[in-house]
């Protein structure tokens, strides 16, 4: 049985990727570098900026400030070489002063009578509010936002394909027999593993190339011990963490997947037109050996694509959290795609066993996830030592909200809504709850990334939904696609009738 | 007629489920089956209630968790707060996050052995009970299918025992119940 494409899917993945694209090209033009404000008295505000601005951006921001703040007279004046900054003596390359440091004047406009400006607030009070939230701000020429997004959606997508990857090997190794009706859709998913590995190399040329900041470590001004910037506890992982060992084993980790994705799928073709035992113990030997080179990989890769993030920063049990966040992912992902096509008519030997099968899967995983997830929390937040809590500290700072709820929501949902046998039987369960915990495993890599790259200043906007709603339809359709491509069952698979009558 | 129970004794597994599923089609009602080891997919073909061990597993494991937070709350924040690694040792909401592995270990510990006794207890096979099972040899290499004729006084005796006759037992045991 072959599947194809229908016209409304790939009208829906498709106008979901470009209503991304929109979304995602309006987002881009929002990125913002925030400056800081210090309220002095109710009628000044002393506003500071350390990073990079020429003096044409400097007058836009001004500009700005004084559009924003219509019905007061602003004064500013240059206080970056008052008294209080006595760092002359160093040499220009190494200030550590700020780029300005403006004292505002702020003054009330006597004949302005909008009652839209409230009478408790004092004109310093909505200047600083309006540069707190971001109102008042540079545009970002580093494009961080874009650039996290970008490494967020790719690894998470990458993480997707890499999943259903490694059910798949896990299948073979295991001489299961129950999944094999479901092999050729995982196989589907796994092949869609280019989209993610693509856009990874791209961040990661950028970050080699210096054009985003997001790997500290890549920085060689932080190596340099005579630099200002000089990064010891960097400089002493310099063994592992350096661009050239980095990209051999970005090279080692890409080409052993895609050597094995491109391996199981043509072996099992070869299955298909050849019949007999022979394909299958190959793949039952090439699926063990994937484990084991996924058992090392999966754990380097995480910490070389996001721990290395949060250089100083170093947990364990790291590698074992995103892979459960990853296999998740990809069984979710093989459970929706599984309820469409048999929704659609396809798969006709699916059955509600494995259905449930995929059910317990998703129900498991979110287990394991949860227990990594506080295992890792826990320890370090009951031990308290600096270099490890400061990681949390930033999260529960400024991200309290996500950081907390998305744990909520990927451990409580599955937890109350498919402990029961019969939820893991239904198809709208399966859906919203899996839906939910989907995006709350996006919303993981978020948190994983995000405090790492833009701290304080991040968002969920235009460019974060839009950049996730057009990976979301390429991916989606990446993957119906690749599975039209090839009959929809094994047929010359050996377990394939125990799986035809697989039940509980 | 006396009620009466019928055991039909086999030799191979798949011939019980055959005979069962055999006799479940001509609507004979097979009230239970006793085996040396679980029998795949026999529960379907007898038609045996689900199970709500399940259930109380959960009702188990609420009470385990219930238990170990009110323990906790008395021993470590009332009784005799213990400041250990300077965590806020005076509020149970705030300390929480470190008795997690407590309130999880107890919920394990009593939702499995409440689950373990009320299997127990609802099998009849607590240690030191009397053994419920026909034959002894039911515990070894033999199976035994139970019917009662007081569920099946839709079947003519008769085709009852041409039924079973036709299911291949190697031995067959009637009693009357009294």
């Amino acid at each position: 049985m072959n599947y194809t494409i229908s016209d409304k899917a790939k009208k829906v993945t498709l106008g979901l990727a470009i209503v991304g694209l929109v979304l995602l090209v309006i987002g881009f033009s929002q990125q913002k570098e925030y400056v800081y404000a210090k309220k002095v008295d109710n009628h000044t505000v002393e506003i500071i900026y350390n990073g990079h601005a020429d003096v044409e951006s400097q007058d836009n921001l001004k500009e700005s400030i004084k559009n924003k703040m219509s019905g007061y007279e602003l004064d500013f004046h240059d206080a970056s070489h008052g008294s209080s900054h006595i760092e002359h003596l160093e040499d220009s390359h190494a200030h550590h002063g700020p780029t300005f440091n403006w004292n505002i004047h702020i003054k009330h406009l006597e004949n302005h009578n909008s009652s839209l400006l409230s009478n408790h607030e004092s004109g310093a009070d909505i200047l600083v509010n309006k540069v707190e939230s971001g109102e008042v701000s540079f545009f970002d020429s580093g494009l961080r936002r874009f650039w996290s997004n970008l490494l967020v959606n790719g690894f998470f997508f990458f993480g997707i394909a890499l999943g259903a990857l490694f059910f798949l090997a896990l299948h073979y190794a295991t001489e299961s027999g129950w999944g094999v009706v479901l092999l050729r859709v995982t196989e589907g998913i796994m092949t869609a593993m280019p989209i993610g590995m693509g856009v990874l190399v791209v961040v990661f040329i950028a970050g080699s190339l210096g054009i985003h900041h997001i790997y500290p470590w890549m920085d060689s001004d932080l190596l340099n011990p005579n630099s200002s910037h000089f990064d010891p506890i960097i400089y002493g992982k310099k063994a592992y963490l350096n661009i050239p060992f980095f990209w051999i084993r970005v090279a080692a980790y890409f080409t052993t997947f895609v050597l094995f994705l491109r391996w199981f799928k043509k072996k099992s073709r070869q299955e298909d037109s050849e019949g007999g035992t022979t394909t299958h113990f190959k793949m039952y030997r090439r699926g063990a050996l994937f484990l084991v080179f996924f058992a090392v990989f999966s754990s380097t890769m995480s910490w070389d694509f996001i721990m290395s993030i949060d250089t100083h920063w170093f947990s364990t049990l790291f590698g074992w959290y995103v892979f459960s966040g990853i296999w998740l992912s990809g069984m979710i992902m093989v459970m929706m795609i599984t309820l469409y096509l048999r929704k659609s008519g396809y798969l006709p030997f699916v059955n509600e066993s494995h259905i449930h099968d995929v059910g317990k899967y998703m129900f498991a995983l979110s287990f394991l996830w949860s227990y990594l997830w506080f295992s890792q929390f826990m320890l370090i937040w009951y031990s308290n030592i600096p270099e490890e809590v400061i990681y949390f500290t930033e999260r529960i700072e400024n991200y309290k909200l996500l950081f907390f709820g998305t744990f909520i929501v990927n451990f409580f949902f599955p937890m109350v809504f498919f402990m029961s046998r019969d939820t893991k039987r239904s198809a709208g369960f399966l859906i919203v709850i899996g839906l939910m915990i989907f995006i709350g495993h996006w919303f993981d890599v978020f948190n994983m990334v995000m405090p790492g790259t833009l701290f304080d200043q991040w968002e969920i906007g235009l460019l974060e939904i839009g950049m996730f709603l057009m990976f979301l339809g390429i991916f989606v359709y990446t993957v119906l696609n690749a599975i039209s491509k090839a009959p929809l069952l094994q047929k010359n698979h050996p377990f394939l009738e125990e799986s035809k009558h697989h039940e509980y | 007629m006396a009620d009466k129970v019928i055991f039909a004794m086999y030799d191979d597994d798949d011939k019980l489920m055959d005979g069962a599923k055999h006799l479940v089609a001509n609507k004979v009602k097979v009230s239970d089956v006793y085996s040396p080891m679980p029998l795949h997919g026999i529960d379907a073909i007898i038609g045996v209630e689900h199970t709500r061990l399940a259930i109380t597993a959960f009702l188990y494991g609420l009470t385990g968790t219930m238990l170990a937070i009110i323990g906790i709350r008395y021993m470590m924040i009332i009784d005799w707060p213990m400041n250990i690694g300077g965590k806020p040792n005076f509020s149970l909401r705030e300390n929480m996050l470190s008795f997690v592995p407590i309130f999880f270990e107890f919920t394990v510990l009593c939702a499995a052995h409440g689950m373990a006794i009320t299997y127990l207890i609802r099998n009849k096979t607590l240690p030191g009970m009397p053994p419920r099972n026909p034959d002894p040899r039911t515990t070894d290499d033999k199976f035994i299918m139970e019917i009662k004729t007081s569920e099946n006084s839709h079947v003519p005796e008769k085709d009852l025992s041409k039924l079973i006759k036709d299911t291949g037992f190697i031995e067959i045991e009637e009693k009357n119940i009294l």
